[in-house]
């Protein structure tokens, strides 16, 4: 009875020893994530052919994305300054630095990544999500981590171990990067009032759709056709940034050129680009002030206010801004749109249409550590 | 027996000789080059070197691209349409120039090229993204009004003043035409190669000449989005 048994113990601890070697020798079962939709008008998108969207990809990217300890000091995570309520950014015009002090760029907006530019960071110092992804992790002011001992830590988590093997293989820097950026990538926003309006839907409020055709129209007094200019630099459907070249990169007249900061030309190394910054995506705009890179306005009526009159020439400015004003006669002094209060409201109304109350609360986007999965 | 066998390897290489032989030339590779040059030189960005064609004071280019669509190549009385011949053609690169490339134009040679500068009114009402048209790129107006079909922006300095110039020039009527004919024997000495200048200046300077201080922006009048069509329907020229 005891050598059967005996036997039978050997035979399953045989069995459970093989299946364990087997279980980590064989290749990642990744399985591709074929059923996400995205709205036609978004128009061509393209993944890195090495790094195809997988849920078990994207399951790993969720899990380091909010976990603090991919930084130095394991209290700072991605979602630190990247909070889905907020459409993934912090609601500060500038994170805090971990020396004390603040960084030099307000935390941007995390939505439809699959479009639009293919540089990241105001600067565009970044030409691939994958490339992106680790260096704020490596930043000594953002996450100070070395990456060295964060791959020593993961690779300690037999969590971590596991998830890795499935999605990829191995536990890597690579990997890692390659697992946010499937996460980042997957950040969808398409369930806005704007969406449904285009999907034929719902109807736009008067308002919304008197601030839609401003949106959509460059002014010209010569027909007496009224203008709020936004198209020029932010697409129709996406409102981000033009994906080709450099077509999603601008200096919207925020500085002189006294004061003026590189922004791309630190990354081109061409005068011709001194001032420009990433043009970004509107999507969710109203939940995520303050604005532009440095967060120096606060409300949405302030933005309004700049390129209405308080647009600050200098030798970079897009000829499109300087050049674009809804009044024939010649300006007293100031550069703008001059529209009527009526019209800036009309197009804050509309930018209110691109707030998706689905996307900032998707518990599929949200932190698996708060009881998720 | 061996007399029947003889005769069948002769048949044989006779029919291989017909099957195998490099018979009438099937498909032609064509390349397309598109050198922006202005005054005789590559076009240069962002610098006054220009001078303002119909009036004071010079101007620099900050961007200058335009679709290209409908490229159709003939041969005798065949024709070949490209399928979703859509290009836009932008020089802000180190050559200043932009290259389209068929590898194999299905006809034994090629005496005319056809395109339009623009595009045709059918893709210029629709949100389709088929060939470079894309709605959400620089080139949309927006979907109630179409793409712009030429871009010119840049500068114009007067003395210590300097404006804006902002020419986008779209609507369906706006298309034209631009068709040439390849004189014998310049495809094959140039292996495909077909090169083409594009001249920026022609947008201010052709049956119309332009004062930049007194015209600076071109959008939406279609009075004066015609008198630039009818300038550039004159900007590309094969240059053998």
């Amino acid at each position: 009875m005891l050598r059967v048994f005996l036997i039978l113990a050997a035979v399953a601890g045989i069995a459970a020893a093989g299946w364990l070697v087997w279980d980590r020798l064989r290749a990642p079962i990744a399985t591709p994530i074929a059923d996400f939709s995205a709205p036609f008008v978004f128009g061509r998108f393209s993944v890195p052919p090495d790094n195809p969207l997988t849920q078990e990809a994207f399951a790993l990217g969720r899990h380091l994305f909010y976990d603090p300890m991919l930084s130095g000091n394991n209290q700072v995570s991605c979602a630190t300054c990247h909070v889905q309520a907020l459409g993934f950014t912090d609601g500060r015009a500038k994170s805090p630095s971990l020396s004390g002090g603040e960084l030099d760029f307000s935390s941007m907006s995390l939505a439809n990544l699959l479009w639009g530019q293919e540089r990241f960071f105001w600067d565009g110092r970044a030409t691939s999500l994958e490339m992106q992804a680790l260096m704020p992790i490596q930043h000594p002011d953002e996450m100070g981590q070395d990456i060295d001992d964060l791959m020593a830590e993961l690779r300690a988590s037999g969590t971590y171990r596991k998830m890795f093997r499935r999605a990829y293989g191995e536990v890597s820097p690579e990997n890692t990067a390659n697992a946010l950026a499937t996460f980042m990538r997957m950040l969808i926003s398409a369930d806005s009032k704007y969406d449904k309006y285009l999907r034929g839907e719902v109807r736009l409020t008067a308002q919304e759709e008197h601030g839609r055709k401003l949106f959509m129209a460059h002014p010209d007094t010569k027909i007496s056709l009224r203008g709020g200019n936004c198209i020029d630099c932010h697409s129709q459907f996406l409102t981000s940034g033009f994906r080709d070249a450099l077509d999603g990169f601008s200096n919207n007249g925020l500085d002189p050129d006294e004061s003026l900061p590189d922004g791309l030309m630190a990354v081109t190394g061409n005068p011709a680009h001194k001032g420009f910054f990433k043009v970004p995506t509107l999507r969710n705009i109203a939940v995520t002030a303050p604005y532009m890179h440095d967060g120096r306005f606060e409300t949405l009526e302030d933005v309004m206010a700049h390129y209405n009159d308080g647009i600050v020439v200098s030798d970079t400015l897009s000829p499109l801004i300087l050049e674009a004003d809804n009044a024939p006669e010649a300006g007293q002094g100031t550069v703008g749109l001059r529209m009527t209060s009526e019209e800036m409201k009309a197009i804050i109304a509309f930018l209110h249409t691109l707030t998706d109350d689905t996307f900032l609360a998707n518990p599929l986007f949200s932190n698996p550590f708060d009881g998720g999965s | 027996m061996r007399r029947v066998l003889g005769i069948l390897a002769i048949a044989v290489v006779i029919i291989g000789w017909f099957a195998l032989s490099p018979g009438q030339k099937k498909s032609t590779p064509v390349t397309l080059t598109f050198h922006a040059e202005m005054g005789g030189e590559p076009l240069v960005y962002d610098q006054f070197v220009y001078d303002n064609p119909g009036g004071a004071g010079q101007f620099r280019v900050r961007d200058f691209r335009f679709y290209l669509s409908n490229l159709s190549f003939g041969q005798g009385d065949q024709t070949f349409a490209e399928p979703n011949s859509y290009h836009l053609l932008r020089f802000d690169n180190a050559d200043k120039t932009h290259s389209i490339t068929l590898p194999e134009v299905p006809l034994a040679s090629i005496d005319t090229v056809r395109f339009l500068i623009g595009v045709d009114p059918a893709a210029n009402t629709s949100i389709e993204v088929r060939g470079d048209l894309d709605p959400n790129s620089q080139m949309a107006w927006n979907w109630e009004v179409g793409y712009k079909f030429v871009v010119f922006e840049g500068a114009l300095q007067v003395g210590q003043e300097v404006s804006p110039l902002v020419y986008h020039v779209g609507f369906s009527e706006n298309a034209r035409e631009v068709a040439f004919s390849l004189p014998a024997d310049v495809l094959t000495e140039a292996n495909g190669q077909i090169h083409l200048t594009v001249d920026p200046a022609k947008l201010f300077d052709g049956s119309a000449r332009i004062d930049m201080q007194t015209l600076p922006s071109v959008k939406f009048n279609r009075t004066d989005a015609e008198i630039l069509a009818n300038n550039y329907a004159a900007m590309i020229t094969p240059a053998f």
